[in-house]
């Protein structure tokens, strides 16, 4: 098809989250993985590039095409299978990759599965769900987003503090390669020796490679590029490697079982340096007045003051943000932690003494929010969504005046001895050029969304660069220039800043041992061998 | 000022699961909460308390285990919670509810301004701030959005009607049932909470309201649930076909029928 | 004083009636059914044991003369001198029951300069009007409308009194009923007449409407209940009907509230209040397109919404987004044009009554939860409904017109 009649029927799927829209011929809509592998092969044989999609919520451009053939997975929404280990009292369903967390959560809180196909076995698991509320903790903020998606750039979210990222809940994969054939891997199943290893596909053939050489940041998360490690699971280089080594068409997931009590509180400090101080007592990095703080909160977020600025001001004067929490003036810079529990008296042992801590941080208890129920809990969470979906707004509304506008956020994150640091540099960086800044999100790990609003192309080409040189710094103090969203075609400049030329050349060097013609994804995470030239 | 918000504990969902097998009601771990509307009246008491210095009641009629419903009403800044609770109040409707109520609120003795929430959200009925007003013998108003100004016998609001809001002038003391768009209410914060887990709820027996028993409880109600069911919804998927003028007659004519409660 | 108890030799454990139990208070302990302190007395239980294990007793309550009360009344609402549509659907719904009753219909008008309405009243099903036309009754007040209605009963002796569950009659009936000490079931949906005791069964949805409740009120007069507007249809009027006019004069009665000035709505409805929202998505072609949605929309009394792609586009503001990014809408009925319905979309219309899609994919995802479908182009449907609902609308208002010039 023509690229501007795919573009007047198919518009929505040149698009995603990122705001960044592409072109394409054509696409499909694969309901198995036989459907996909044949719609691989074809393109294979005409050596016609591939860009996989989910539910384009990503962020980073992943979804978005550049020319050639989409793989569109989400009719491919079936929750397929379900495993109980009784020993280990570990439950884990396997789903196709167009299942949307949002439905997923619906499932797993009726625990009411379709499950006319499953075999015996699965439909025998889902009684061992009975015996306990399960739910599966991978929380991006955007709950359309899809289960394949979430697996390929390593997706985490809020509860990642205490839970860990994608990775640490994906089990098993089945990935269709760019020949189509199709790999197969469990976890515990293809493990490295040292830096080289070996897999095998379905069709027989045996993969061997060697592991590149560069070294990953030592942070509690990050997606910047392939995983690599000596002796890794080898499972691990497909989660995060944004849909360029191969099309996953199942994946098995890991449940966590649900705690009986969930509290919010949305903390409200004077300033930003208490509201940090605050973030590093709960980290038990440091001690306040000698109160033995026991709180494990399982997420830790933070609104600066720009932030709570700008909710205030959609608030007044925007009906779509008239329902978020109101908030005092003098409210400053917020601090939003979850916990989670088993016993309601507990939590609030360890709330009273946050409360005598943020008094003690020349804070106020009473300028907090408690919520210790759903519908308490889901104001917090709505206030704290309220940030990005502001953003967005702003970006779209901006975008009308010139459409080369597209969102400027940060994923980036840091070790934690540099928390400081890294908030000097925001701050500095978007004082000195004089832009408008929001930064929110995931301060327990050191992982904070920097999202600049420009007025105009000028701020925009300026924000760009100040992107650059937060990223070259921030892999400089260890950290990593995407910690969440993937690199995608957004941030190959980014990834070029932690990574020098000949690291990204061993990427490039390992996709191919996948992908030989690079087909798949192409310029996401690092350019077309051809297009640098 | 005295102001007494009248607050009732409900299930915290009003899903009614039904087995498929048994055909009977699946009601598991169903959380109680503050009837949400009453949460506006709690607010907005709040509001007249910290520009005038009022003191505020909570005040309630449930099972024992309302009173740390109360105490969340605390935390909500409400100074003090008081419980109707004993055997003799069960089975009210709303006109013996308005009854044991009206008596609660006389043993609290003289007050300026009792508020309701709109109604609960358990049986919808919106009757028992009218009547409960009516039996007290004191004006009321009903789905307020607005206090203009409050003096010291009169007050003046906003009511939303199904035509658009009415500008009012009411006599205190008084009764006024809140909608949703008077405020937002608050969140407790951790030194509310704090004052809360202190606090003593007081608890009302039947014999300390000096009530008639004809007038409370089930025999004080005059309407009786004789059965209950659960709804059968037939979900409809009909294409339909035809050319479009038929279609679209067809259509209009399903538009016209849908029972709306537009008038 | 009453109380449910379990007849413990009799009750097996079946827990059949913690099924029944829409509050949760029964619980098994030792395989026998215990009534928790929660239990409502509202009975539910009773009925569904088939071992006759729960008795519900209940206090011995002395009735009043019930066979002095006799007829139906139906509050006619009226506003600037035009009556409400659920007073008449009420006025159908009497005369239906009057039927069985064999008594006959009521309608109370109070107002100022509305005796006219009293031929519409009796068109519609009145067998005859207590009208009282003053001055002082020119604006409702919930006290001196509650008062005077209250003397007319305490005169007229009414067995069932039906009031429109609208702003007002929601207000006003609680009035009337506390101080007559009777009952009043409040929106109900079915009122029916018990064959055996002649009873005024009245239908009412509980919880959110998860539940159903057949309410009753035996031993109090008059029996009164509430009905929203458009749960029952009006009977097609007959203006050759007669029917007799009693017009009654009191002394003014005076009121703790008074109105200040009436604030009518002039400005359009907000999405999440509407009650029919006609949402458009990208299927809808171009902007100037959306204008026949808004026509739609105005012509049903709407709003008018959008998909996301649509806003993405400009065409609409991002105030009249429906779906996960935009609002959660609850009208009772989305017309939704265009639209294919992706997830996102589809997730903010969780709770609707009634879905209608238009679009010419008949793949569209839409359709899966619309509750009517019809595959076409907008474009070429829109109008043509647009034209049918004008012309529907006409035949309506002539009706009116010529009752007005036969009945002047």
């Amino acid at each position: 098809m023509d690229e501007n009649e795919f573009a007047k029927i198919y518009g929505e799927y040149l698009r995603d989250e990122s705001r960044q829209v592409g072109n394409a011929e054509s696409i499909v809509f694969p309901k198995s993985e036989a459907e996909i592998i044949s719609s691989v092969k074809e393109m294979f044989e005409k050596n016609i590039q591939i860009t996989t999609q989910g539910a384009r919520t990503g962020l980073a451009a992943s979804a978005v095409p550049h020319n050639g053939h989409i793989i569109n997975l989400s009719k491919m929404n079936k929750v397929t299978g379900a495993r109980y280990d009784e020993k280990a009292d570990r439950f884990f369903l396997t789903v196709q990759p167009g299942v949307l967390l949002s439905e997923l959560r619906k499932y797993l809180a009726n625990k009411s599965f379709i499950v006319h196909e499953w075999d015996d076995k699965s439909i025998n698991a889902i009684n061992y769900m009975e015996k306990a509320q399960w739910f599966y903790s991978t929380d991006p903020t955007e709950t359309s987003a899809s289960m394949g998606g979430i697996a390929s750039c390593n997706a985490s979210g809020a509860k990642s503090y205490r839970y860990g990222s994608a990775r640490d809940h994906i089990t098993g994969l089945r990935i269709v390669l760019a020949d189509g054939d199709v790999l197969s891997i469990k976890r515990g199943q293809f493990i490295a020796d040292d830096n080289i290893f070996s897999l095998i596909t379905e069709s027989g053939r045996v993969i061997k490679g060697e592991l590149p050489k560069y070294k990953m940041p030592d942070v509690k998360k990050n997606t910047s590029g392939y995983f690599n490690m000596p002796g890794m699971d080898m499972i691990d280089l497909f989660i995060g490697s944004d849909g360029t080594l191969g099309i996953i068409s199942e994946i098995e997931i890991e449940l966590n079982k649900t705690q009986e009590v969930n509290w919010g509180v949305t903390i409200f400090m004077p300033d930003e340096d208490s509201a940090v101080d605050l973030v590093r007592a709960l980290r038990h990095e440091i001690i306040i007045d000698n109160i033995d703080l026991q709180l494990n909160p399982s997420a830790i977020e933070f609104f600066s003051h720009n932030a709570l600025n700008m909710l205030k001001n959609q608030q007044a004067t925007n009906s779509a943000f008239s329902n978020i929490q109101e908030f005092k003036d003098s409210y400053h810079t917020a601090v939003y932690i979850e916990i989670e529990s088993d016993s309601n008296d507990e939590v609030w042992a360890e709330i009273e003494k946050l409360g005598d801590i943020i008094n003690a941080l020349s804070g106020d208890e009473d300028n907090t929010w408690v919520a210790y129920n759903t519908i308490n809990l889901e104001k917090l969470h709505d206030f704290r969504h309220a940030c990005p979906e502001c953003v967005n707004m702003q970006i779209d509304s901006i975008k009308k005046t010139d459409n080369r506008i597209t969102k400027l956020g940060t994923d980036m994150s840091v070790p934690d001895n540099k928390l400081k640091d890294a908030m000097k540099m925001y701050n500095e960086g978007i004082e000195e050029n004089n832009l408008n800044a929001v930064i929110f999100g995931h301060i327990g790990n050191n992982h904070l969304h920097v999202n600049i609003i420009p007025q105009n192309m000028d701020e925009y080409e300026k924000g760009k660069e100040l992107f650059l040189i937060w990223a070259e710094k921030v892999a400089a103090m260890g950290g990593a220039v995407s910690a969440e969203h993937g690199v995608g075609k957004l941030k190959v400049p980014f990834l070029k800043k932690m990574y020098n030329k000949e690291e990204i050349n061993e990427m490039r060097k390992l996709k191919k041992i996948f992908d030989s013609a690079q087909i798949l994804n192409r310029g996401t995470i690092f350019e077309f061998e051809e297009d640098e030239k | 000022m005295k102001i007494i918000i009248c607050i009732k504990q409900v299930p915290g969902t009003n899903e009614v699961k039904m087995d498929p097998i048994t055909n009977t009601i699946i009601r598991e771990n169903v959380e109680a909460i503050i009837n949400p509307f009453d949460l506006y009246a709690i607010e907005e008491a709040v509001r007249i308390k910290e520009k005038t210095g009022s003191f505020v009641y909570g005040l309630s009629m449930g099972i024992p285990d309302a009173t740390e419903m109360l105490r969340e009403a605390i935390s909500l800044r409400v100074d003090k919670g008081i419980l109707m609770t004993d055997r003799k109040f069960a089975g009210a409707d709303t006109l013996a509810t308005s009854y044991a109520l009206s008596k609660g609120i006389e043993k609290i003795g003289e007050y300026d301004l009792i508020i309701c929430g709109k109604q609960a959200t358990d049986g919808d009925t919106a009757q028992v701030g009218p009547s409960l007003a009516n039996t007290l013998g004191i004006a009321y108003a009903t789905d307020i959005s607005k206090i203009l100004e409050i003096k010291h016998n009169k007050m003046s609001c906003l009511k939303i009607t199904d035509d658009g809001y009415e500008e009012i002038s009411v006599l205190l003391p008084a009764l006024i049932t809140v909608v949703k768009e008077i405020n937002m209410p608050r969140l407790p914060s951790i030194k509310s909470m704090k004052t809360a887990k202190k606090a003593e709820i007081e608890i009302v027996t039947f014999e300390e309201i000096n009530a008639d028993e004809n007038r409370a409880g089930l025999k004080g109600s005059p309407t009786q649930v004789r059965k209950t069911f659960v709804p059968v919804h037939n979900v409809n998927n009909e294409m339909i076909e035809g050319t479009s003028e038929e279609k679209a007659q067809k259509l209009s004519e399903i538009l016209l029928n849908l029972r709306t409660d537009v008038n | 004083m009453a109380s449910i108890n379990i007849i413990k030799n009799k009750c097996i454990g079946c827990k059949r009636c913690i099924g029944a139990c829409p509050f949760g208070a029964i619980e098994i302990v030792d395989k026998v059914a215990v009534i928790k302190e929660n239990c409502t007395l509202c009975g539910s239980c009773v009925e569904v044991c088939k071992f006759n294990a729960i008795n519900f007793e209940r206090d011995k309550i002395e009735s009043v003369d019930l066979s002095k009360y006799k007829g139906i009344w139906v509050f006619a609402e009226q506003r600037y001198g035009k009556l409400k549509s659920v007073s008449l659907e009420l006025l159908g719904k009497a005369k239906e029951l009057s039927d069985v009753l064999k008594t006959k219909v009521t309608a109370i008008l109070l107002g100022h300069r509305v005796n006219e309405l009293c031929h519409e009243l009796i068109a519609y099903g009145a067998d005859e009007v207590l009208l009282m036309d003053e001055e002082w009754l020119n604006d409702f007040n919930d006290h001196i409308y509650g008062e005077v209605i209250i003397d007319l009963v305490n005169k007229y002796k009414p067995e069932i009194v039906l009031v429109g569950a609208t702003s007002k009659g929601r207000s006003l009936s609680p009035h009337i009923s506390s101080t007559l000490k009777t009952g009043l079931t409040a929106d109900c949906t079915g009122l029916n007449i018990d064959k055996e005791s002649k009873l005024l069964v009245q239908t009412r949805p509980a919880f959110g409407g998860n539940l159903m409740a057949e309410i009753i009120c035996p031993n109090n007069r008059p029996q009164m209940a509430t009905v929203r507007p458009k749960v029952f249809k009006p009977l097609k009027p007959d203006y050759n009907r007669k029917g007799k006019i009693t017009k009654i004069h009191k002394p003014p009665v005076e009121g703790f509230v008074k109105l200040i000035r009436n604030i009518d709505n002039s400005e359009g409805l907000s999405l999440s209040d509407a009650e029919i929202i006609v949402s458009v998505g990208r299927g809808i072609g171009s902007a100037k397109n959306i204008q026949l949605a808004k026509e739609l929309a105005d012509e049903l009394g709407g709003v008018l919404g959008s998909s996301r792609p649509v806003v993405d586009i400009g065409w609409m503001p991002y105030s009249q987004q429906v779906g996960q990014t935009g609002k959660t809408v609850a009208p009772k009925v989305y017309i939704a044009c265009g639209i294919s319905g992706a997830i996102q979309h589809l997730a903010g219309l969780a709770d609707i009554e009634t879905i209608i899609a238009i679009n010419a994919d008949s793949e569209a995802p839409i359709f899966k939860v619309a509750n009517y479908g019809i595959v076409g182009d907008v474009n070429e449907i829109l109008p043509l409904l647009i034209k049918n609902i004008k012309e529907a609308k006409i035949t309506i208002d002539k009706s009116y017109i010529e009752h007005i010039n036969t009945y002047p």
